[in-house]
């Protein structure tokens, strides 16, 4: 093929009226010179043009071929391929429907995760030249800690330093109530918008001038969420305001749908970072102190690695940095709206992949046995074309074509299954969350271009892996030998079916194992008792401490709390760790400051001694544990024992607002019995009380209800809303105390999906395959029964064909589960996790093999008996 | 798929064609005539297969048209030689003398 056929081969594809034009032009001038030249010669005009047409010979069938040199045969063979491949499917529709059925349900499943992971990995944000922009980051210091850049520092930053075009900066996840309704807020410097490049898709974005230090501007821009969230798309929304704590702030810009501001997700809306106070009143005060993020767009040119080391070289001279510990030094990381983190958020999905790829495995090999069973027929079929003429090229490229068109209908199908899946999920998912855990905002992610390539290609990995692979093999036979029916010796696939049987119950062993697992240990973590009373009480955070007054003032009145008291930290933070020194011990310890009723409220029964008298909340008295008394005072009784706390000042749970402990030695008055907790926090680790008012800065409170607590938290929201309408989150006890079981009880539904479309995939495959084998040996099994074989021996020699591979399978699919169990028990971040998820439950995994022994010998029972209820003389009269 | 009459040697239409291409462009009739001229009428392409002949040249690379005034004062398609084309006919020329060397040594002396 050259270039100029090239061309005249798309002429006459693209142009094909034209080239037949000019091709009847050429034949018409040759006749027409041919008559001109009988005229010169001096035959008469009328007669010319015939001699000259007879000379010439039939005009159409040279025209005809003309055309066959054009060479659009490459078109005409596709277009044959293809109505090969789709007579061939109609032929066999139900194989060709099990296949893309199949291949699609996997593919599907495959790609809900992936459509997940593509909003965290792959969805970078739409904003120009994205590759230039980094967050400024200060590595984490020995303490594990993050020192974060401040305003000042920022602002020194951009003017000392060269190596942006722009920065500006952020502080992001501001999760503020606003007209009484949670909304994600990101804080931004007034050029965050010019840096980014990106322009609005209605009214105007943030200015410089918005974010005047001395005077910042009451002026906000939604995001196409917050837009649709606060104010459902309405037209007219530039001008209308929100409410902030109190402080109207006036919409002046809606962002176009798509921009994420260089997050996974969009907030709801952004605000000049001067109005910090307005959105965040615990800041008022230390606004410089505050950490922020710093974004920069890189000059042109700019290479990250230089830009660092300008970068550090500032911050090793610039004044007040802390140069204690130089072997940290500034990092540049990209921001694109991914998660940074690519790598350990491929760990965090990776055995989700694995768990739903095991489906398009198994659905894989149902494919491949099918195929293998089919191949027999089809090596004829291939044999015959073989013979005929056809070369092999030309098969193969039939084949091709062939799995192709299964393959994109099968990227079809996924494509249908995948957005059943993720929104049958959510529907079913959403309306079971806590209303009280948080305004949980899961859109299902949409499909974009890459979700739709990996269907593609995903399609025909599976597709040509496990379709052409048999078909290409069939094309090596020899047509002679194929069409008297004599098969090559690759072509018998006993042991590439036994194997792959085996696979497919390994796999659905391992998912149903996973599922017992879960379910077992949902019920187990229901019956645990926290060993405080969860069914009536409510947390209520306290954000506002100005506010803070007219809130308890409310509370105590409302006629929905039974009972209320302070804690600090609240009942689910991590409790304060201390040095505790008595007169036998001196080790840490945590403590944890309440109020008199807190006992009271959560039914904790004081076991020996008393508790905190009413007039006790800020008097040198302590209450502790059983278990904390056993280890501080060994040998005596703790009740009226002195004990000293020093707040750690290195505890990783220091805070640097927390209130101050109201003296050092505080006199042990009561013992309370020890509280399990609940086992996905750590409050249980709190042994020693000390006692605190609804007054002490920074404390919660925790309080019993009267009636349904989800009926009196909404009644308390919408009241102390009106008093701050940025108040914290309300949570019942209730749906702290059914978490644990409610994320068990979801991982087991994923599972037993995944694990039951796993089973119900082998067994159909298992059937198929038993079926097909007792009808080829039909034959066989007549001459055993004529032999005085018993219907009996012949079950017996059907369910041995199955035996093999389902033992095999099952004995993989369990040591592979506890192998994967083993693992994750020896990871040390899954140690919590082992107390809740007993991973080698012997019930769970005998109950899980039971059941799929119990499936695959249904699946044999159907061939098996009719393969004993054969007739062996009309069997053999067959032949 | 028949190039050229039964009285010619297979192949040799191809040949003749390029050969009479070579020193200019000419048009479909131009090339049948200038072969029988030159040959004193005793080749005589097949003017029906002539044009495929012309067309699977053009495919190949070999000769390329141009639609230009004719003598008649109508459009004609004229042919001339491609640079690959020249290339080919310097090949089959070759070919072309090798065989008829030989065959007129077997007329000799067989």
């Amino acid at each position: 093929m050259n270039l100029l056929d090239l061309k005249l081969r798309a002429r006459a594809l693209f142009a094909p009226k034209r080239v037949e034009r000019e091709l009847d032009e050429e034949l018409s001038f040759h006749i027409e010179r041919e008559t001109q030249k009988l005229i010169e010669q001096g035959v008469a005009p009328a007669d010319a043009r015939r001699q000259a047409l007879a000379r010439f010979g039939p005009v159409p069938l040279a025209a005809d071929e003309c055309r066959d040199q054009r060479g659009t045969a490459f078109i005409d063979n596709t277009i044959r391929d293809l109505s090969y491949a789709l007579r061939t499917f109609a032929r066999a529709p139900l194989a060709s429907f099990t296949i893309v059925a199949t291949v699609g349900l996997g593919l599907g499943i495959v790609t809900v995760v992936f459509s997940m992971l593509n909003i965290f990995l792959f969805r970078i944000d739409i904003v120009p030249d994205i590759h230039e922009m980094f967050v400024v980051e200060r590595p984490r210091d020995a303490n594990d800690e993050w020192p974060r850049f401040t305003r000042p520092q920022f602002e020194a930053m951009a003017r000392e330093t060269s190596v942006f075009a722009g920065m500006f900066a952020e502080m992001s996840d501001i999760d503020t109530r606003v007209d009484g309704r949670m909304m994600a807020i990101t804080l931004v410097s007034g050029n965050a918008f010019q840096v980014m490049g990106v322009r609005p898709a209605m009214g105007r974005t943030l200015l410089p001038a918005d974010d005047d230090r001395a005077a910042p501007q009451p002026v906000v821009v939604l995001s196409d969420r917050g837009w649709e969230r606060r104010f459902g798309r309405d037209p007219k929304v530039l001008g209308r305001t929100i409410i902030v704590n109190g402080a109207p702030h006036e919409v002046v810009g809606v962002m176009p749908p798509g921009f994420r501001g260089l997050s996974v997700s969009a907030p709801d809306l952004w605000a000049p970072l001067s109005s910090l106070v307005e959105f965040r009143p615990i800041h008022r005060g230390r606004e410089d102190r505050v950490g922020i993020g710093i974004i920069g767009r890189l000059k042109p040119g700019m290479a990250a690695g230089a830009a660092r080391a300008q970068l550090d070289a500032w911050e090793s001279q610039s004044a007040g940095a802390a140069t204690d510990d130089r072997s940290a030094r500034i990092v540049l990381v990209p921001k694109r709206g991914t998660v940074p983190q690519p790598l350990e958020a491929l760990v965090v999905f990776s055995p989700l992949f694995f768990s739903f790829g095991l489906i398009l495995m198994i659905g894989c090999a149902n494919v491949a046995n099918l195929l293998l069973a089919r191949g027999m027929s089809r090596q004829r079929e291939i044999g015959i074309r073989l013979s005929l003429g056809a070369s092999r090229r030309r098969i193969i490229r039939q084949l091709l074509t062939e799995s192709l068109l299964l393959a994109l209908a099968a990227a079809a199908a996924g494509f249908v299954v995948s957005r059943i899946a993720i929104d049958g999920t959510l529907a079913a998912l959403l309306p079971s969350i806590p209303p009280d855990i948080g305004n949980i905002n899961i859109a299902a992610p949409p499909a974009d271009w890459r979700v739709v390539m990996f269907l593609i290609v995903g399609a025909v990995i599976s597709t040509a892996s496990f379709g052409l692979m048999p078909a290409l093999q069939a094309t090596r036979i020899e047509p002679a030998r194929t069409i008297r029916g004599e098969l090559i010796k690759d072509a018998r696939p006993g042991r590439a079916r036994t194997f792959l049987i085996g696979l497919q119950v390994a796999a659905s062993a391992l998912l149903l194992i996973c599922s017992a697992v879960f379910l077992r240990s949902a019920f187990a973590s229901a019956t645990v008792d926290p060993g405080m009373r969860t069914a009536d009480t409510v947390i209520i955070e306290i954000v506002n401490e100005p506010k803070r007054a007219a809130m308890m003032e409310a509370l105590s009145s409302d006629p929905a709390i039974v009972e209320m008291a302070a804690t600090w930290p609240d009942l689910l933070g991590f409790p304060r760790g201390a040095l505790v020194q008595t007169a036998e011990v001196k080790r840490t310890a945590a403590y944890k400051m309440v109020g008199p009723e807190y006992f009271g409220v959560l039914d904790i029964p004081i076991v020996r001694g008393r508790n905190f008298a009413d007039h006790e909340r800020a008097a040198p008295v302590a209450v502790i544990s059983e278990t904390m008394a056993r280890t501080l005072f060994p040998s005596s009784d703790a009740v009226g024992q002195v004990l000293q706390i020093d707040a750690d000042p290195n505890s990783p749970t220091r805070r640097d607002d927390e209130p101050s402990l109201p003296a050092r030695a505080f006199t042990v008055v009561g013992i309370s019995r020890d509280v399990a907790g609940f086992r996905i926090t750590d409050m249980s680790d709190a042994g020693i009380f000390v006692p605190a008012s609804t007054d002490t800065p920074r404390s919660s409170v925790i309080a019993r209800v009267n009636g349904d607590p989800e009926l009196a938290r909404q009644r308390l929201l919408d009241r102390l809303t009106i008093i701050d309408p940025n108040m914290g989150q309300i949570l019942t006890m209730r749906t702290m105390a059914r978490m644990e079981t409610y994320f068990l009880t979801i991982a087991f539904w994923v599972t037993l999906v995944l694990g039951a479309l796993a089973l119900a995939l082998t067994v159909s495959g298992l059937f198929s395959v038993l079926s097909y084998l007792v009808e080829q040996r039909t034959k066989e099994i007549g001459v055993r029964m004529a032999l005085g074989a018993t219907s009996r021996n012949v079950t017996r020699l059907i369910l041995s064909q199955t035996a093999r591979p389902v033992a095999f399978g099952l004995l993989a699919g369990a040591g592979l589960a506890l192998a994967l169990a083993t693992l994750l028990i020896a990871l040390p971040a899954a140690g919590a996790i082992a107390d809740i998820i007993k991973v080698t439950d012997p019930i769970a995994y005998a109950g899980s093999l039971l059941v799929i022994v119990a499936a695959c010998l249904l699946a044999a029972a159907i061939p098996a008996s009719r393969a004993s209820r054969l007739d062996p003389v009309q069997t053999l009269r067959q032949e | 798929m028949p190039h050229a009459t039964p009285d010619l040697l297979p192949g040799t239409a191809d040949l003749l064609i390029l050969r009479t291409l070579q020193t200019e462009a000419l048009h479909g009739w131009a090339i049948a005539e200038r072969i029988q001229q030159i040959s004193e009428d005793v080749l005589q392409i097949n003017q029906g297969s002539l044009y495929p002949a012309l067309h699977r040249l053009e495919h190949q690379g070999w000769i390329e048209a141009e639609w230009a005034v004719s003598e008649l004062g109508r459009r004609a398609k004229y042919y001339q030689l491609t640079p690959s084309g020249r290339r080919q006919l310097a090949v089959e020329t070759r070919d072309w003398e090798r065989m008829s060397h030989a065959i007129g040594r077997v007329m000799k002396l067989a």
